[in-house]
């Protein structure tokens, strides 16, 4: 019977066993519940990984994902350390007091940006599709979303300390860009879609830095863009359900877009006038790009998926779709709500100005006609019908010819160009760490050659001796 | 003494109680030609080096040289153990010339002060009748066999050597004794430094240096160690480190307890690591089918691993208290130098252990697992440091 029930419990059960205690205990108050979180779905990663086809590959894939649930575990420890050390009146600035605060957020950061592909180490994983295979492309989208839970949850940890919260910031920036401009430059949507996540989910993060709302309307607005579009990926992996029929995919265009505007508004009221210094107009135009794509993309790129089918199944009128792209729409708006409720104010022109990026990235992706494209599979119209499509005027195209393929192709080229220079670094990195260290592996063979090491210990000490006094 | 005093006394002893059990285990699997009394007589030997183990036994000079000449002995005994006895030689040689040295140390200290008493010394030493160069110098040699003995780096590679070379059954005891007399010849040396401000510093100073570069080094070699063996031997430096880091700081902020709980902890996760090391395959680059011991009896393997992860201080396990202990002491005594070094052995450690878990278990194999299991004696010797381990955390639990 227990060998029964031991043998059903395969890798994908296993897994997804472990993904909802991981993600249960990420949304647990306290760093150790956090690491414990990582942990957990980092194994759960490689329980499908191991059981993979293409086991070898997948193993070494998602082998990174350890990475960001040990930085984690550091700051757990630090955390306990900390509370030990007394910071006297006057001196919290030095000693242990002050480099525990900071080791602590350090390792907050550096969870929380790995996964959401804001360092450089493991980046383009959303390019990649998940281990496990019945749901392979929607996988990745669980990192990003862990990455902003991790932010997030931990807040107090990082946004208080100030040189940590700067370099996240300028890495959450330009994460933001170089995803946006992925998801602009992939052609297929569900690749853009895992890209957007992590747009969506580093512009949040940025939002929980800035502290521009409450860490509840920053999570309600999160969850109104990043989450439409797990389940917009999700209903892709279902024969494309949230882009079947002619509501659906009006509804999710307009869900998207309200998200984003939502998400991205706070933010850009912060960064563009907010208090403090005058560098304002370059951070908000940097901001700006990515909202602009994203708006621009999420109207932009949501189709009526072609029909394939010469019979069509019955559905019912409201479906789950339905319901999703429903909330979607009305979370966004409704965090606001409750940002303004909960004491979030805007300057008249800056909150007019705010809205502008995602007003003109939506609004020129609604207005600039569309040039057809044939489709493959598409169903053959009848012969009357098609003489008739060839014989109506087109729409006149404002974008000249190949314009589309053109921006498309220096988003992708920007963003390998960028990702390349940040591998160079790691890899240059890497190799001088390998030379140094490459003495030592070569003096720890287990032959009697190590004995030297003995000798050089003794030197070296007979050396400091002299020092010492 | 009432019943409950005996209970106490029992515990304290239990680890190297149950060490010894381990290894009387090994011993019968290892030995299983021979007769069982012939078998065990190596447990002669054995149960002075894991009353050792327990580190209740006063040190003296000779002490250190006895458990030395005890430890060479039980490797040297087996001629026809090549291995074994080149670990024989090679820790005469080694632990032969820091004995040497730190005894020359002592006694230029002796002869500078006319007292072999430690106490007296910094007495003596403080009224400045003595020029400080010979006493400065001699007094860090008289610790060098100590610094030696704990095995961090850049002395770590006799540990790697015996978990490597050694026989599984005694292989850990030698180690946990050797590193326990290590840790009771520094604490013996620095009885009461405190009073003399300068041999003060230059302990510390030379306590700092060691625990930095055993940590640092420590870190280093765990990120390109690939046999199991080795990387059991790693850890233990580390744990070494732990020692001196403790020893540094602790005077000043450290728990009493944190040594009698450092010995007990060693001696159980040493054995269990060390057995479990034997089954392991080398890491690769890439994922491998599993090796046979997890493929066929995974209980045992996860026991043997708890084992390996409470050395490397993996939150929820023993050890993972002695690491926090040692670095709230470097803490609250302002070694953020050596408590960033911690972090990074930490770090290290942690990551090894979980790489070497992954490694263990692999990735599913389409044929069928080996047929012949692994004897009963081994799991068995892989099961007692666990179980006590585990009884470690839940009496930790408990008391908190």
């Amino acid at each position: 019977m227990l060998r029964r029930l031991l043998q059903g419990f395969d890798a994908r059960r296993q897994g997804a066993t472990l993904t909802v205690l991981g993600l249960a205990s990420l949304a647990a108050r306290g760093l150790v519940f956090s690491a414990l979180g990582l942990e957990l779905l980092a194994l759960a990663f490689w329980c499908w990984a191991r059981a993979a086809d293409d086991a070898v590959e997948q193993v070494r894939r998602w082998s990174w994902l350890r990475r960001p649930a040990q930085a984690l575990w550091f700051a757990a420890g630090v955390h306990a350390i900390a509370a030990s050390v007394p910071a006297w009146p006057g001196f919290a600035h030095m000693g242990a007091a002050a480099l525990l605060p900071r080791l602590e957020a350090g390792g907050v950061v550096w969870a929380g940006l790995e996964l959401l592909a804001a360092l450089p180490l493991s980046r383009p994983y959303s390019d990649v599709s998940g281990p496990l295979l019945v749901m392979r492309p929607w996988l990745p989208t669980l990192l990003p979303a862990a990455g902003f839970a991790v932010l997030w949850r931990n807040a107090d940890a990082w946004v208080p300390v100030p040189e940590i919260r700067r370099i996240a910031e300028a890495l959450l920036l330009l994460t933001a860009v170089l995803s946006a401009l992925r998801a602009f430059g992939r052609r297929q949507w569900i690749a853009s879609l895992r890209w957007l996540t992590i747009t969506d989910s580093a512009l949040g993060a940025l939002l929980v830095a800035s502290a521009a709302v409450r860490p509840q309307v920053s999570l309600l607005l999160w969850l109104g863009a990043c989450g439409g579009r797990a389940f917009m990926l999700a209903g892709e992996l279902r024969g494309a359900t949230s882009r079947r029929g002619t509501t659906l995919p009006r509804m999710w265009r307009a869900a998207s877009w309200v998200g984003s505007a939502a998400l991205s508004w706070p933010l850009l009221i912060r960064v563009g006038f907010g208090p403090g210094g005058g560098a304002h107009a370059v951070r908000f135009f940097l901001t700006a790009v990515p909202v602009t794509l994203t708006a621009w993309i999420a109207v932009r790129r949501i189709v009526k998926a072609p029909e394939r089918r010469q019979m069509m199944r019955r559905d019912a009128a409201v479906t789950l779709s339905h319901f999703s792209a429903l909330l979607t729409l009305v979370l966004g708006p409704l965090a606001l709500l409750l940002g303004w409720w909960l004491g979030f104010e805007a300057s008249w022109p800056g909150s007019v100005i705010s809205l502008l990026p995602s007003a003109l990235g939506g609004g020129a992706a609604f207005a600039l006609p569309k040039r057809k494209r044939a489709a493959k599979h598409v169903v053959q119209p009848t012969a009357g019908a098609a003489i008739a499509s060839e014989s109506a005027p087109r729409p006149r195209d404002p974008l000249p010819r190949g314009f589309g393929a053109l921006a498309r192709g220096l988003a992708r080229g920007t963003f390998r160009n960028v990702t390349a220079l940040e591998r160079w670094i790691v890899d240059a990195l890497g190799r001088l760490a390998t030379s140094v260290i490459s003495p030592l592996r070569d003096l720890h063979t287990g032959d009697a050659q190590e004995y030297l090491l003995f000798l050089v210990g003794l030197s070296v000490l007979a050396l400091v001796l002299p020092f010492l006094r | 003494m009432n019943a409950a005093t005996m209970l106490a006394q029992l515990l304290a002893y239990g680890p190297a109680l149950a060490a010894l059990v381990a290894a009387a285990l090994l011993l019968s699997v290892d030995r299983r030609g021979h007769g069982l009394l012939y078998a065990l007589a190596p447990i002669v030997v054995l149960l002075p080096l894991a009353a050792i183990s327990t580190g209740r036994l006063p040190f003296g000079h000779a002490g250190a040289a006895l458990v030395v000449a005890l430890v060479v002995a039980i490797l040297a005994r087996d001629r026809d153990e090549l291995l074994q006895n080149e670990c024989a030689l090679k820790l005469l040689w080694v632990m032969g010339v820091s004995l040497a040295l730190s005894w020359a140390g002592a006694d230029l200290l002796v002869l500078v002060t006319g007292t072999p008493r430690v106490l007296e010394q910094w007495g003596v030493l403080g009224l400045g009748i003595d020029a400080p160069y010979l006493w400065s110098v001699a007094l860090p040699l008289s610790m060098l066999t100590g610094l030696v003995m704990l095995g961090g780096a850049p002395f770590h590679f006799w540990l790697a050597d015996v978990l490597q070379g050694a026989r599984p059954w005694a292989a850990p005891l030698a180690v946990v004794a050797l590193q326990t007399t290590g840790a009771a010849w520094i604490g013996a040396r620095m009885e009461g430094v405190e009073m003399l401000p300068t041999a003060n510093a230059i302990s510390i100073g030379l306590l700092g240096v060691c625990a930095g570069i055993a940590w640092l080094a420590g870190a280093a070699t765990l990120l390109v160690q690939r046999r199991p063996e080795r990387r059991v031997g790693t850890l233990v430096s580390l744990q070494g480190g732990l020692a001196l880091g403790m020893l540094l700081a602790g005077r000043r902020a450290a728990d009493p307890t944190w040594f009698t709980a450092w010995t007990a902890h060693q001696v159980l996760a040493v054995t269990g690591a060390s057995v479990l090391a034997r089954f392991l395959p080398v890491s690769g680059g890439t994922a491998r089918p599993g090796g046979a011991l997890f493929r066929r009896h995974p209980a045992a393997g996860l026991a043997g691993w708890l084992a390996t992860a409470s050395l490397a201080g993996v939150p929820g396990t023993p050890g993972a208290w002695l690491w926090m202990r040692v670095a709230r002491a470097l803490a609250t005594t302002g070694h953020l130098g050596l408590l960033l070094a911690l972090g990074l052995a930490w770090l290290a450690a942690f990551a090894a252990v979980m790489r070497q878990a992954r490694d263990a278990i692999g990735v599913p194999d389409p044929t069928p697992p080996p047929t012949r299991v692994v004897p009963w004696t081994a799991r068995a010797a892989l099961w007692i440091p666990a179980l006590a381990l585990i009884a470690l955390i839940v009496s930790g639990a408990s008391k908190r």
